[in-house]
Parts: structure tokens; sequence; C-alpha cells
């Protein structure tokens, strides 16, 4: 099938497709339009239903170079076209672009509208019976819609090559960072779930008492015994007796194989209200959004896989001991040297655990007679790291950098308690991206307050580094700040590198200060040599190593984000990486990492603004991989979990999500947490969308006002992502 | 109201009727207010059951006006809660003082923290300089620069020598091709992998236990797993010689602690009867008593005398938690830790601590216990529930670790050997009682601690002593004449450390500690790890090596004081040509 044909046909426009957007822009106050960039998209002649006589808005930096520096050239297919123009994707994977001619790229978007016109179902001439729908998704998550050089199975990480479903994930000075009034529900929603909240509660007082009185053997570890006091408390395991085991069945699902793009779990039953569980013995592959597996760099083959296969012939699986033993390697020493260029620092110490980098660091800091101010939201490593320490903790309410200003007035002024004394000194701990919320810390106002109240700084990145930034060096790189104007950065391997543990960096002098006090570097294990290996790896692949083996001629695409990069993110000298290390150019040249950064920016912001458009409660900055939607009540959480694998529509994809609640939540804000990927295709990221519509509307879960229909959203995917401003 | 008040009084005097008195102006509004008033009371009575609201509110109130000013007091301190902010902490408490925004501006301005970390002091830097660095794989011989010669290695915990295993090669290189190295995911999502529970099983059933539970990192897993069960009010008696770990562990559950001295089971009992007494007198509702020491310390490889700590925790009810991160993959037949060596059941620890990191040579640790105890920290142990889990290849290969332990005794057997061979060659520079160590199962080394009272001298010669079991693999050494700061002694350590090495090729450390930050300081000490895959004529070789080196370093001829003075003249040396240097380059000379 020519392309010529693909246009023709692509200009007629789909019905269910590009059609539809007018009418969605017509509903949008005129003065602000819904999609400010649009004009920039004059080269295609299916997405131009902006009215003529509004001016084109001239858009956020951002916006422009992520629109101008990709080349445009694929147009939704007509749905009467559809069942062979799937067919014909997989072998006609050199599909030309419109004007020069580079053969780059095959179509991806044949499938989506494909889907779509299955979706809204009155477009197609030839209806399409479920069974057939669910035959066609039967190897959906496994086979890939078109031929890559990837070597990485598309199960692990999906296959996609149309470059505009690509975005720089870079702040925009125009977005707001973090809203200033989270988005509520109504009155009615916030009753019931408390209501709901007290029923779970009255019913669980009333088994409690009968249970307590008739099957007492049930009870008994509740229970004083010949002498012991009970090991746990009544009071305090009623939440997870009560409340938390009737959804027990959506968590810890047990499950094999790399937790990548998609997932194998083992399904299992429960026969006793989830207080045990029993394997069926059967799998099903699901789609994962749940994974903190940000590049997509956890995978079982590839350059990193093969990267740590040669590390394990060459080092072992383990070096034993701490590292003031013999346990340091060479290979620690380069990971550190390794990380502190990629994060912009002095100097870095890595520790074999994510959750012992926070609790063991920070008392290495701070001590008795010193302030740590954290943000409400922080993470539970953060306060045992307090704890352990002795230093007084204060807390700020999440992001609010008035209350937070106010706090540290105080704090000053009024010194120690009792003694006045001024403090110590006064750390500041907060996370870069916040993992329940989505949201992104305030950088630009810290370091403004920072240089007002001589406080220090802690930045705790453990889900931005690799997520955020254009050059995927984490919130700094995000805001264009200098990262060496905060004083500590921790981040940690297990998210976005696929690897596991957690480094601090910062300037040589605190570092090797660390490195004596910290807990971790005498009496806990070190990082095991495959691990490090994958750091390594995946880190080098994203900066890139210098001298570059060759310049693809795509990255002259590029042009304009290369020079954007700030000077400290540079390629790494191929001198840092160990000797013996083999990475295939595409790693090398920093090209694949490169890919990765911007498809999980396109996710990102793709989904997050499709379901607010789809009238969810969302919680988050736009450009955060992790997309928080709210569910309020408790009962519908499972009710979402189940739903997701079950899916009761045509394609039958199960889909794995995390539910959360309260104690890692607010009481009522009970949410859905989708953990996006650059290894999901766009494709993937349309079936969630649906997957939510569909149950969003079972479950009454648009609290807010719908403005586009879910086939809308899919059609005007680019727009979405390009848009400054959602609603 | 109570501002027309004096009004009103004042009025009360004139005989014309009070509403007279009432300004022109004011009869419009105070219409209103009346007609709005009346309203509401027409609005409130259509609702049903009003009436009845109404009577219980009067009857009640004119009962019990107790009652009354109760609940206005409940209502306002409710709308205090509400109304105060989230975030002030200690903020308008008696300690408060008013300040203007101008003096907190001052204040702000003349606000100087100290460093974030103060500059290191030379013991620091020592420290830091004397850290050995493996190029390429660690194991039993290892080179500490490129192209150095190799070293025998005895400062890594590789029990069975599991570090440089084929076979453990070979089962990580499967798994990372089946499911990549990190997991990406705590354990509740999507974290618990088929392999993490098999790991778990596989636990459970070496050791016998219900349920095992797995963490990613040793340290969190003791200093998380403690504060689970411990809470606030809770009682724990504690070994003084635990390790750093467990003392993080019991900071931070706010229980109650009291100290035994190291390894005195005498004393154990005396703490135990006092808490008993204690609580006899006090009264007070049953709260968790809890045990706490270590299988084979890791601060100086002493053993707990186990069957007398579990017969007095079952006399005074007490549960154990038993830290066997050493001991686990160590002692025993088949490495099974302290309830093998004394052929109790494991079951009996109620909380059983081990490490597959130092045990299994991979990586993370363990809790056993039983399905209660394993199932509440699933939930509660903050380093189990707030991390992501083991990587799955770590998780196979301790696997594959406890099958090798099951079916290879020899493993074991080899580690004794060299045990004892090493033992023996230092036994010359001991004093004498230790060279017949109580090798049955009847309990620990006598009183050998180094936080006791040295017993009497028969071996003239003697300059260390050795307070570890005969069968512990990790060995501390400790002299008997130190010199009189830590500082000094640890150089001096470090001296034996790069006598050892220059001289034997044989890699040792000093045990490396958080000066200042442990709650009791350990004494300098070295550590020796011993390894089942060593030959025996390394091992014998090797224990002749430190031997001369501890005798040349610090043997009968040692002077401290002349060690002093050579120590002194080095560092002038040394600052002295630096000075020189600086001098020549400032100078051009």
């Amino acid at each position: 099938m020519g392309r010529t044909t693909r246009r023709s046909a692509g200009a007629q426009s789909t019905p269910s497709g590009a059609s539809t957007p007018p009418s969605s822009l017509s509903s949008s106050p005129p003065s602000r339009p819904l999609f400010p960039t649009i004009s920039l998209r004059s080269s295609s002649p299916s997405s131009s239903p902006q009215p003529t006589g509004t001016e084109p808005l001239v858009s956020a930096r951002s916006s422009l170079i992520n629109v101008l520096s990709r080349p445009r050239h694929q147009f939704p297919i007509t749905a009467a076209s559809h069942s062979q123009a799937t067919a014909a994707s997989y072998d006609d994977a050199s599909f030309n672009s419109n004007n020069d001619g580079d053969s780059l790229y095959s179509d991806q978007s044949t499938i989506s509208s494909y889907a779509s016109s299955i979706m809204s179902g009155t477009s197609s001439g030839t209806e399409m019976s479920k069974e057939d729908i669910a035959l066609m998704y039967k190897d959906y998550l496994e086979k890939p819609f078109v031929q890559t050089k990837s070597t990485i199975r598309h199960s692990e990480f999906g296959h996609c090559n149309n470059p505009n479903w690509r975005w720089t994930s870079q702040w925009n000075s125009n977005e707001p960072i973090h809203l200033e009034e989270e988005p509520r529900p109504s009155y009615v929603v916030l009753m019931s779930t408390y209501f709901s909240y007290l029923l779970l509660i009255v019913m669980g007082h009333i088994r409690d008492f009968f249970g307590k009185r008739f099957r007492p053997a049930a009870y008994s570890h509740l229970m004083p015994q010949n002498g012991y006091a009970a090991l746990n408390s009544d009071f305090d395991s009623f939440y997870t007796r009560r409340l938390k085991q009737r959804l027990d069945d959506c968590f810890a699902r047990p499950v094999t194989g790399v937790a990548g793009r998609t997932i194998m779990l083992y399904d299992r039953t429960s026969n006793d209200q989830n207080k045990t569980f029993t394997r069926t013995g059967s799998t099903t592959r699901a789609l994962n959004v749940s994974s903190y597996n940000y590049l997509g760099f956890a995978s079982s083959s590839g350059g990193c896989a093969d990267a740590a296969e040669m590390s394990i012939r060459k080092y072992g699986v383990s070096s034993a001991g701490n590292r003031h033993d013999a346990s340091t390697l060479d290979l620690h020493q380069q990971t550190e040297r390794l990380v502190a260029k990629f994060v912009g620092a002095e100097a870095s110490m890595v520790v074999s655990m994510g959750y012992a980098t926070n609790s063991t660091t920070i008392p290495a800091l701070v001590d008795r007679g010193c302030l740590v101010i954290s943000d409400e939201f922080n993470h539970a490593s953060i306060r045992a790291g307090v704890r352990f320490s002795g230093a007084s903790m204060r807390w700020y309410k999440h992001n609010d950098m008035k209350v937070l200003e106010e706090l540290l007035r105080e704090a000053i002024s009024q010194g120690q308690p009792r003694t006045h004394r001024p403090w110590k000194k006064i750390l500041i701990i907060v996370e870069g991206l916040y993992s329940m919320e989505g949201t992104l810390v305030n950088l630009p106002a810290l370091i403004e307050l920072k240089k007002r109240y001589k406080f220090y700084l802690y930045v705790d990145e453990a889900h931005s580094i690799g997520a955020m930034g254009p050059n995927g060096r984490g919130v700094c790189d995000y805001f264009g700040i200098d990262p060496r104007e905060i004083d500590i950065l921790m981040g940690t391997f297990t998210k976005s590198f696929g690897a596991a543990g957690g480094y601090i960096a910062g300037s040589k002098e605190v570092i090797d200060r660390l490195r004596i006090r910290s807990h971790a570097s005498c009496y806990a294990e070190v990082i095991s040599p495959p691990v490090l290996t994958q750091i390594i790896a995946s880190m080098g692949s994203i900066m890139g190593v210098a001298p570059p083996l060759a310049t693809p001629a795509e990255d002259k695409s590029n042009a304009l984000s290369i020079s954007s990069r700030h000077p400290v993110y540079g390629p790494v000298a191929a001198s840092v990486l160990p000797p013996w290390l083999a990475l295939p150019t595409n790693l090398l040249n920093g090209t694949e990492g490169r890919e990765r950064l911007r498809r999980i920016a396109f996710n990102a912001r793709y989904l997050s603004s499709g379901l607010r458009k789809l009238g969810f409660i969302v919680y988050g900055n736009r450009d955060s991989p992790i997309i928080p939607l709210l569910i309020y009540q408790p009962g519908k959480m499972a009710w979402f979990s189940r739903m997701m694998m079950e899916r009761f529509s045509a394609d039958k994809t199960p889909i794995v999500v995390v539910v959360v609640a309260y104690p890692a939540t607010p009481l009522i804000t009970s949410r859905v947490r989708f953990c996006l990927s650059a290894s999901h295709t766009k494709n993937d990221i349309d079936m969630v969308l649906r997957a939510c519509d569909e149950i969003g509307d079972v479950l009454d879960l648009k609290y807010k006002k719908q403005t586009m229909t879910v086939e809308e959203v899919i059609a005007n995917a680019e727009e979405l992502v390009a848009a400054s401003h959602i609603e | 109201m109570t501002s027309y008040q004096p009004v009103l009084q004042t009025s009360a005097s004139s005989p014309i009727p009070q509403f007279a008195e009432i300004p022109a102006p004011l009869i419009p509004l105070l219409t209103f207010l009346s007609s709005v008033w009346l309203t509401c009371q027409n609005l409130f009575h259509h609702i049903p059951g009003s009436p009845i609201l109404v009577r219980y509110i009067r009857s009640s109130y004119q009962n019990d006006p107790w009652r009354s000013a109760l609940e206005v007091l409940l209502v306002a301190f409710a709308l205090r809660t509400i109304l105060m902010g989230r975030t002030r902490g200690e903020g308008e408490g008696k300690n408060f003082v008013k300040l203007t925004e101008k003096e907190i501006d001052e204040l702000v301005d003349d606000f100087t923290p100290q460093p974030l970390v103060d500059a290191p002091s030379p013991a620091d830097t020592f420290t830091l300089q004397t850290v050995p660095v493996i190029y390429g794989q660690n194991g039993t011989k290892v080179k500490t620069s490129p192209n150095g010669k190799p070293l025998m290695n005895m400062a890594i915990p590789n029990w069975s020598g599991f570090v440089e295993s084929d076979r453990m090669k070979e089962v990580a290189i499967n798994t990372l091709r089946q499911y990549g190295v990190g997991t990406c995911g705590p354990s509740g999502f999507y974290g618990t992998i088929d392999v993490h529970t098999k790991l778990e099983e596989d636990l459970a059933n070496f050791l016998n236990t219900e349920a095992a539970i797995i963490y990613a990192q040793t340290f969190a897993l003791v200093s998380s797993c403690i504060p689970a069960f411990a809470k606030r009010g809770d009682i724990i008696v504690a070994d003084r010689g635990v390790n750093f770990a467990i003392h993080k562990g019991l900071q931070i559950s706010r229980s109650q602690i009291k100290w035994y001295a190291h390894g005195d089971m005498k004393d154990l009992e005396r703490v135990l009867q006092n808490v008993e007494r204690d609580r006899k007198r006090k009264g007070g509702k049953l709260t968790k008593k809890f045990i706490v020491a270590e299988g084979i310390f890791e601060n100086d490889g002493m053993m707990l005398d186990l069957p007398k700590v579990l017969e007095l925790k079952k006399k005074y009810k007490y549960r154990l938690i038993l830290d066997e991160c050493m001991s686990f993959g160590m002692i025993g037949q088949h490495g099974r830790g302290l309830s093998e060596y004394y052929g109790v059941p494991a079951s009996e620890v109620d909380i059983l601590l081990g490490s597959m990191a130092t045990g299994l040579a991979t990586g993370g640790g363990f809790c056993a216990g039983s399905k209660v105890v394993c199932s509440h920290q699933r939930i509660n142990s903050s380093a189990s529930v707030f991390s992501a889990s083991l990587p799955a290849m770590l998780a196979t290969t301790a696997s594959a670790a406890i099958d090798a332990l099951i079916h290879q005794p020899s493993l074991m057997s080899s580690l004794q050997a060299n045990i004892h061979v090493f033992r023996q060659q230092l036994s010359k520079l001991e004093p004498v009682y230790t060279q017949t160590p109580p090798t049955s199962s009847d309990g620990t080394v006598p009183a050998a601690s180094a936080l006791m009272p040295p017993p009497p001298i028969q071996n003239k010669d003697a300059i260390i002593s050795i307070p570890s079991h005969p069968t512990s693999g990790l060995i501390h050494i400790f002299l008997l004449d130190p010199p009189p700061t830590l500082e000094e002694e640890e150089r001096l350590l470090q001296d034996v450390v790069d006598e050892a090495m220059n001289t034997s090729s044989i890699l040792i450390t000093r045990a490396r500690r958080l000066r200042g930050q442990e709650i009791f300081e350990p004494e300098p000490s070295l550590k020796i790890c011993i390894s089942g895959a060593f030959t025996k004529k390394e091992v014998e070789k090797a224990g002749q090596g430190l031997r001369h080196a501890l005798i040349k370093v610090c043997g009968s001829e040692f002077n401290f004081r002349l060690w002093h003075e050579i120590k002194l003249t080095q560092s002038f040396v040394r600052r002295e040509t630096m000075k020189l240097g600086r001098h020549i380059l400032e100078r051009g000379v």
C-alpha cells in the first residue's frame, strides 16, 4: 500500500477521529483557544480545525521547540481501510515522510485509528463483532505493530517509531508548577466518602465484637495469652484487618518476569475473604502502568542486560561486606564518578537500598540542635532518617511556599524550643516529584527562599531523576537550575534505571564527610556488581558517551534541543566508563536515551491531559509520569482495580493499576496511581484512556465536567500535549 | 448584647417603658431582625421532628448545666482545632516570644548557620585513605591495585566461598535473562516476584519456621523490624554489645530499654527480675517485652548462650529478637545458625533476623518467624513497605546458596577446619586460657569480653585477646595493652594491617566504626573473616603471617613511646617535605 493512498484516505478524514475536534473546540471559550500551537500544524490537512479568524497564539518556548523540531508526516488513516492497513503495517515498515523523503519511520497511527473506529462503532462500513476485536487484540501486548531495529521484546519495551509522539520535558514558565487550589469534587462525594469509612468502621467493630466472642482462635494474636502481651495492637491493626483486607486482592499481586511495559501475573483466588490466596496455576499478561520503570530500562534483553551479564562473568554476583572493609570495587568508584557527572555534582556516594539512602544519610548531616523542615508528603524514609538523627522536625503544608516562609521566619526568630538558642543549621528536605501526588517541588521559589534564609537544601529525586527534564537529570534540569545550587541531591536507581539502590551527590567535601559518617558506609552491604553495571549502562546511554561514535542523521533535527542543554549536562567521557564495558552504538551515542526521554515526556503529558479532558480529577503536574486519578470512595477503589483487570470492553486486554488509600494518602483522597514509562506506546495510553473512560462512566468517577469524548482525546493527542493549558 | 447592658440599666431607673428608649433609626433594623427570627423559627418548626429536638435540648440543659458547659467547651475546642494551621508545631506555646516583623528580619539577617559538614578531622582523612579498593572480582584472592600482586582476602564475609562461585554466576545470568535486573516496585505494588516468594519459602523450610519475609538490605531490615514490633511503652532488654543497626532500631522504637552486661546471663536474669519487680510494684497493664541479642556478635564475634536465653525468656515471658546476620550461613552443620549449633528449634526464637548478604553472599536480609510475625511486617515495617523489592537475581542466587548449604555439608566443615587452624596459629599470642576452648555446646567462651576486666595473664608473651567464639568465622583481635587514645590504637592496628599486607600478602581490616555516633564506643580491633574456600595451608600461612605482623608491630619489644616518636617524626618529615615542595613551587627554584 502506497503512501499517497494513505494520505488521501487521511484527507477524507475519519468520522471518528480527525473530524471531531471542531465540536469540542466550539465548546471552549473563544477568547482562549484550546490548542495554542495548533496553527503550527499547517502541514497537516486533517488537523486544522482552528477557526481561521482566531489569532494564532504564540505558544511557550518548550512547545515551540517540540513542535518545530520534529518532522511532521503522519495522519490518521481512514477506518474504511483498517483491516488491510493493520495487516500491511507489519511489512510496510518504511513509510516515507511527506517532503524530504527520508525513509526513517513507519507509521503507527494506523492501529490507533483502527482501534478508535472499533470503539466508536459507528464509523466503519464493516462492523466488527466482539469476537473479531478480541481476536485482533489477542497478541496486542506481545506482537509489535511496527518493525524496528530494537532488540528488546515488545512486551518489555513497546516498539514505537512515530516521531510525533515525542515531547521534551521542560518547564514552561506559563504553566503553573503547582495548582494553588486542588480540584475538589462536590460535597456529596466527600460526604459519601466519609460515610463509607464510617460504615466500614462500624461494620468492622461489629465483626470484631462477635468474632472475639465466637471465634477467639482467630483473634489470639490480638489478645494477651498466658502472660504474653498481644504482639499486634488490636487498635493499630484494625485498619489492616477490617478495611485493607477487603481489597487485598488488589495489592501484592504475585508476578513473574520483567516488570516492563507488560507484566505477567499469577492468577489467584481467595475463599476466605482475602485472608489467604491460592494460585490457580494460570498466568495473565497485562499492560503495566504501575511499575516505576520510567525509562523502560527494566529489561531482560538489550544492551543494558548484556552489560549486566558481562559484569556477572567478570565480577560475580556479590562483593559481600561493607564499603569500608575490602568490598569497595573499582566498579563502585566508577559508578560514583558517573553518577556525579550525571546529576551535575562534584562527587557522589552509592548505597545499596533506596530507602536506606535517606535513612542512613540524614543522620550523618544533622543531629540534636539542628532543625529539619520537611514537606508534609515526604517519603517514609526521610522521616525515618530524621528520627534516627535526633534532630527536630517541623512540617509544612505540601508545596506551600508561603507557609514555608512563615515557618522559616518563626524557626529562625524563635530559635530552639525553651533555650531560644539559634538552630545550628536548618535543613529543608523536599522531594523532586512526589510519588503519590505527581506534583513537582517549586524549586525556583525554594532557591529564592534559600538565598534569604540561609538554609541547606536536600532534594530527594527518587522519582524525578531520569524521568524529568530535557536531559533526564531530574528537577534541576527540568527547571533549568544549576544543580550546584542544591546542597544535597539524593536519588534512587530503582526507578528510572531499572536497577536498585540509591545515591547521594553533592560537593566533594560533603560526600567525603558522608562516607565517614553515613551508617551505610560502615555497616551496610555494598551494591552488587551486576546492579552497578545496569546503572552505568543505563545512565551512560542517557548521557551519551564522548567522543560519540557516529552522529546519526536524526540528530540534526533535534538541533534545538541539543543547544538548549545546560552546559553541565554534557556527554560523559569514555574514560569514566569501565574499559571492558561494550555498549551497542545506539546506547553509546545517546540516541536511545534521548528517544526514551522524549517518549516518556509525551506519554506522561498525554495521559494526564487526556484524563483531565475526560472529566476526571487528576492531581499533579502534567509533565509528571506519575498520574494520580482521584477516586474518593473506598468501595470504588477495589472495583476500579478489578475492572481494569477484567476489562469488559471488546479488546479484553487486562491493565494492572495501583490503588492507594489511607495511610499513604489523606483519608478521603483514595486514588489510582498510574506510573507511565517510555516503554509504553501511544496505543497503550489510548487503551488506558478508553479503559478509564468506560470504568469512569460505570463507577461515576468523572467528578468534573467532561469536555471531550475519549475518541476526541485520542485523535487530538498531539494537540493536547502541545497545549500549554488544559481547562 | 452585652454592650447594650449599661444602657438598659440606666434606662431602668426612669418610669418610661424601655421600648420608648430605642432610637428611631434602629427600629426598622430591629423589625427586620425579628421578622427574620420569626421566619427562621417557622421554617425550623416545619422540619419533621424538630419539636422533639427542641424539647430534648431544653430539658437536658435545664437539668444539667455542667453538661451544657462541657458541650460549649467541646464546640469551642473543635472550632479552635479546625481554625489552627496544620503546620504550626509548638507555635504559640508559653515559650513563644512575640516579635515584630522588623525584629524577625534582623534575626534572619543575623542567622549564621554552621557549615553543612564540619571540616574532616585527621582521623577521618586517615579512615578514608585506608579503605582498600578491589580491582576486578572480589573473593578469596584479590588485587588492590590494577596491576598489584594477588592478596588473600580475609576481610569480607565469604564463609562458604559463594562470592566467587561459578554456580551462582550461572544462576544469576539465567535470572537476568528472565527477570532483568531491578524490580521497579515495592513488594505491595507488583514487586512481589515468584522468586521472592520461593526464597521466602526456602528460608522458612531451611530454618523450619512457619514463614519468612525478605528485605532489600540487612541494615534496613534490622533497624526497621524492631520498631515494627516494639512500640512506646514496651520493654526491651538488650545486650550491651549489640551492633549499630540494632541500636538504631531500639532508638526509634521509643520503648523503654534496659541493658545487660555483654554476654552475661546472670546479669540478664538480674535485669529481668528487676523489670518484673518494677511491674509488680507499679501494676499497670501488660506490655510487650523483648530480649534483643545477636547470635554471633558483630562487634566482637562472641556467641550468645541461646539455650540459657530461651530458658530465661520463657520463664519471664519475653519474646526474643535474635539477630543472626553474622551467624546465619556460618554456624551449625548446615549453616542454619545458632539454633542448629545448640540443637534447639529455630521456631522458638520469636523474631529471627538473618542476612543473605553476609551468609549467602548475595544481598538483602530476612526475618523468619511465625506467620503472624511475618505478615505483620509486610504492612507495618517501614523498610519493607516503602522500598523496592530485592533484585530477582539476588533472590535466586540466595535460593541456590541455601540449596548448596543443604546438600554440601563440606562447605561448613571446611570452614570450621580453617577457623581451627587459624585460631591455633594465633593462640600463641593469647593469654593461655583460650588454648583449650570449650568447643562443646555448653555455652560461650569464659568471660573474655573487651568490655570486662581482663583475666590474669598466664602467657607472658600474650599481646592480644580474642573474645570471638572458637567456631566463629568472624574473628576480632583486641590488643591487650593498647595505646592511651582510640585514635592511636586505630593507627597502630592499621600498621598491623599494612604489615600483614606487605610481608605476607593477606588482606585484613580494622573493624570500622562510626566514632561519635555509637551508643557504647566499641574498642578498636582487627577484623578477620575466615572462608571455607581457602585451603588449610593458605590459612595456616596467613595465621603465621598475621602473628608475625602482630609481633613485629606491637610485640614484646614494642615500645609505645618509641612508636609514637617514630610516627611524630614521620609526620614531621612529611610536613616539612610538603613545605619544602611548596617553597620550591613558589620560588620557582
